[in-house]
């Protein structure tokens, strides 16, 4: 291994890492998940530079970040995404003095189950898994909106054969159809599992497929017109049909079985150059106005009480993207499995796809 | 009835080529369309170009990604032609492996050339991560496409012409520039181009091994997904073809010798 | 070890040297960077997942924690082995598909007029400098409104869309290189075009069909994208198994086994097809 070392490095040699030669904070982060406006407020504040990159899952981001990548400040995971960078022990604690503007976040977030007494993670945006549809097509067919029901038993699916998608993510669906069945996304007891795969090989026939991003295209378009996915998504294509002046209406809501709930967090990296700068960010995120920005911009839930009146008010009163009490007991976060239940999962989930 | 055969083969290549620009018709064509969703012809606009051209780090991205899919792909060139005439040429001893070296990388899923690379650069290297990083990546998956074609080639050819040169008294260099080089260069062009839309369409092992604050076309358009892409991602993709046809005419034109196979 | 060196290369003093010269480069380069962290793979399917994902210690409390649990995993039943062979279906017909297009185009290019072809095959890339998500895309608005989305079939036209340029080209650097005073001899001998085609075009491009067949067959194996984005409930090939090993279950021995596996599936049969569809070389 030495010699391949030392002839890498030598083929290398022009490769030096440059000296910061500004002040620059690293992000990693979703896309869009920050006004340019509010970038650019920030600058202009810290006198110094954002930096992103972006990923599009939280898997992607924790196997770059294993594998070794180093050189963010910051990244924002989703709840178990943080616990699972925690218990890596590759968190750097924050340094709560110089975070004031920690004091405007909900109640309800401030004792999150993966980061006890908030020493590392400071919520930003929420997101809740549900049910989008074709308000016209829906009505119609004189279908309910409010249950998982409609994607998961035939008695409905046979008016919509063809027009579903699902996520195609092993845990988000299996919570789905848990919810459904009334247990809890974290239930790992293998009759139960047994109970929700057959649940879900009786309804994918009528699925047209398995998707995690077209389907906001295709609900606007009006090719799809149910689909399982995020809140913001939901708010996307409904803003995509409304701008594009399509004859129908794009509407989401919360199944009133339960659903998963989402926290994205920001949390500081211990190989981050600039823990000042990346604190600084965090406060000034925090401040009413500009957390605002993120339920506005991408239509996510907040979690942060003082952007409350700076949110449009059709986000802001949009229970499927704000639940209301009675919802938010309803919705559960994920928490990771063992590699050993992550694996048997994964067979499920192939067996799913095969059949 | 040569004829006749001939117009038939042009048909059925006629065919092959609205093929392949069919669904490049929908991106160019939905580049000026005035909707943010591309589902139908809305009307005429340049707006998607408005906001191509007042984001910069879409156009940065573009520009790393045309950067290196030129540099990658030359490199990529140069070796995998010498690994190609390797092969043809030298079957004995250690050599005999080159072949599974040059095809395994082919063979390789792309997210584990990724994966395994990263980890390489990071904990064997100790390497940071950026340009660099993805130049390596991009030539290593390309080297064998390079490789195969120009054995092919090579296997092609008459090997008393080579017996000729020597007998003539050029040594291995000229042989090679003024005797194999042209002879092979329909395949060396190919490898190249080859090896261009390989790199600059990659995300996967792109992804791994990108640096910080360094990003690529693919990676900006792939985050977007969760965004929705929109028709500015069309605007910049025609943009790009656009560039790639003037770049290579350019290069037709300063080395027209060079393109045309003859020296 | 045998020297099967031809008379012919032997000759100067100089062959060793260009020999070193030229291969050197090109193997060094790959050793370092595929096969050095290819091995960290290979590795890497003899360990266990880690807790949080990548690999669990190699050693632990002064033991070698390696084992060939994966490996059982996967041939513990059929279900692995049959998305294999599901796979290895759907790229022999998109190798098969592709031939069928790329034939004719090739073969039109290199019987054009020599000043023409370098235009000819640029026009056969350019597609292919837009970018790959975005032709899917309009993949996705081309054949949404004929219903043909979301179905095996949308996965096939896909699939042989993306690699076409990969068989057109090998077979164009062949077809390029025949000789066509061998056409005008058998026209001469009576031949029609169809025989002429037969009996001496078609011969002679084997390398090529070869090489186009392998550049295409092998990387259609590894793709995950266009089943996901295309594709229907049913469609998953190895590639999908792969990614979500990867970037969904987290699960790095179980993805470094499958494409090890995989990758030696694939050369196992582009030896055996090497052996076959070897190129029977002229003797002087």
């Amino acid at each position: 291994m030495r010699v391949v070392r030392r002839l890498a490095l030598l083929l290398l040699g022009a490769l030096a890492t440059p000296a910061h030669a500004e002040d620059v904070l690293y992000l990693y982060i979703w896309n869009s998940y920050l006004s340019e406006d509010t970038v650019r407020r920030f600058e202009a504040q810290c006198q110094c530079r954002v930096n992103q990159d972006y990923y599009s899952d939280n898997e992607e981001m924790l196997a770059k970040l294993e594998a070794g990548a180093t050189g963010y400040d910051l990244v924002v995971p989703t709840g178990f995404a943080v616990e699972t960078l925690l218990r890596k022990a590759a968190l750097r604690p924050l340094d709560k003095a110089r975070l004031p503007n920690l004091a405007n976040l909900k109640a309800e977030f401030r004792e999150p189950w993966y980061d006890p007494g908030m020493r590392y993670a400071v919520p930003y945006a929420t997101t809740v898994t549900l049910l989008g549809y074709n308000a016209r097509r829906l009505a119609q067919l004189g279908l309910p909106t409010d249950t998982w029901a409609l994607i998961f038993e035939p008695r409905y699916l046979e008016k919509l054969k063809g027009k579903v998608t699902v996520l195609n993510s092993q845990r988000e669906l299996m919570a789905a159809a848990m919810k459904y069945l009334g247990y809890s996304v974290q239930e790992i007891d293998p009759a139960r599992w047994d109970e929700a795969k057959r649940l879900i090989l009786r309804a994918k026939p009528y699925w047209a497929t398995f998707s995690n991003s077209t389907y906001i295209k295709d609900l606007a378009i009006g090719n799809i017109w149910l689909a399982h996915g995020y809140s913001s998504d939901m708010y996307r294509a409904q803003q995509d049909a409304l701008e594009a002046k399509r004859p129908f209406a794009i509407e989401f809501r919360t199944p009133k079985e339960g659903a998963v709930l989402a926290v994205d967090s920001f949390v500081l990296l211990k190989g981050g150059q600039r823990p000042d700068l990346a604190h600084r960010f965090i406060d000034f995120i925090l401040d009413g106005t500009n957390a605002a920005d993120v339920s506005n911009l991408i239509g996510a839930g907040n979690p942060n009480a003082a952007a409350t009146p700076h949110i449009r008010p059709e986000i802001a009163g949009n229970p499927g993207i704000f639940p209301p009490p009675g919802d938010l007991r309803r919705l559960e976060m994920l928490r990771d499995f063992d590699p050993k239940t992550r694996r048997i999962l994964s067979r499920m989930w192939t067996e799913i796809k095969v059949r | 009835m040569k004829g006749r055969a001939t117009a038939w083969l042009w048909a059925a290549a006629l065919a092959v080529y609205a093929f392949l620009y069919l669904p490049l018709a929908v991106v160019v064509l939905f580049s000026f369309n005035d909707s943010l969703l591309n589902a139908e012809w809305v009307g005429f606009t340049t707006r998607w170009y408005a906001t191509l051209f007042a984001d910069e780090q879409m156009l940065g991205a573009a520009a790393n990604s045309l950067l290196i899919a030129l540099t990658a792909a030359t490199l990529a060139t140069v070796l995998g032609t010498m690994a190609g005439m390797a092969m043809q040429r030298w079957r004995s001893g250690l050599l005999r492996c080159l072949p599974f070296l040059v095809l395994t990388p082919v063979a390789m899923p792309e997210i584990l050339l990724g994966v395994s690379l990263l980890l390489f650069f990071r904990q064997v290297l100790d390497l940071t991560l950026g340009l660099v990083s993805i130049l390596i990546a991009h030539i290593t998956f390309s080297i064998g496409f390079v490789a195969i074609v120009v054995r092919t080639s090579l296997a092609m050819l008459d090997e008393s012409i080579f017996e000729a040169a020597r007998d003539l008294g050029a040594g291995p260099w000229q042989t090679f520039r003024r005797v194999t080089l042209p002879l092979i260069l329909p395949a060396v062009l190919a490898g190249f181009l080859m090896s261009f839309t390989l790199s600059i369409d990659d995300f996967v092992i792109t992804f791994f091994v990108a640096g910080v604050g360094v990003t690529t076309l693919p990676l900006q358009i792939y985050s977007m997904i969760k965004v929705a892409v929109t028709p500015e991602v069309n605007a910049v993709s025609t943009l790009l073809m656009a560039l790639t046809l003037t770049l290579i005419a350019l290069a037709a034109r300063l080395a027209p010798d060079a393109l045309k196979g003859r020296m | 070890m045998t020297e099967r060196r031809s008379a012919r290369h032997a000759g100067g003093p100089g062959e060793s040297l260009t020999r070193w010269l030229v291969s050197l480069p090109p193997t060094l380069f790959l050793l370092v960077f595929f096969l050095a962290p290819a091995l960290l793979m290979l590795g890497a399917s003899f360990r266990e997942p880690g807790d949080f994902g990548g690999l669990a210690p190699a050693r632990q409390d002064g033991q070698w924690n390696l084992s060939l649990e994966t490996y059982r995993f996967f041939f513990g039943d059929w279900i692995y082995a049959e998305i294999f062979l599901r796979s290895f279906l759907v790229a022999a017909a998109t190798t098969l598909l592709c031939l069928v297009l790329a034939y004719p185009l090739a073969l039109a290019i290199a019987r054009s007029a020599r000043r023409h072809r370098d235009l000819l095959v640029l026009l056969v890339i350019l597609p292919f400098a837009s970018n790959f998500l975005i032709r899917i895309y309009a993949w996705i608005i081309v054949l949404g409104p004929a219903d043909l989305l979301y179905s095996p079939f949308a996965v096939i036209a896909g699939m042989v869309y993306v690699h076409l340029p990969f068989m057109i080209l090998p077979l164009y650097t062949n077809l390029e290189k025949h000789d066509p005073a061998l056409l005008e001899a058998a026209q001469d001998l009576g031949a029609d075009t169809w025989t002429r085609f037969r009996r001496i075009t078609l011969p002679l491009s084997l390398p090529g069909i070869w090489a186009g067949s392998a550049l295409v067959f092998i990387p259609v194996l590894g793709m995950f994208a266009i089943p996901e984005l295309l594709g229907g409930t049913g469609d998953i090939l190895v590639g999908n198994l792969i990614k979500e090993q990867f970037l969904e279950s987290r699960d790095w021995p179980l993805g470094a086994t499958l494409s090890i596996l995989l990758t030696i599936a694939v050369l196992l049969l582009a030896g055996i097809s090497a052996w076959a569809g070897r190129p029977r070389r002229s003797s002087p």
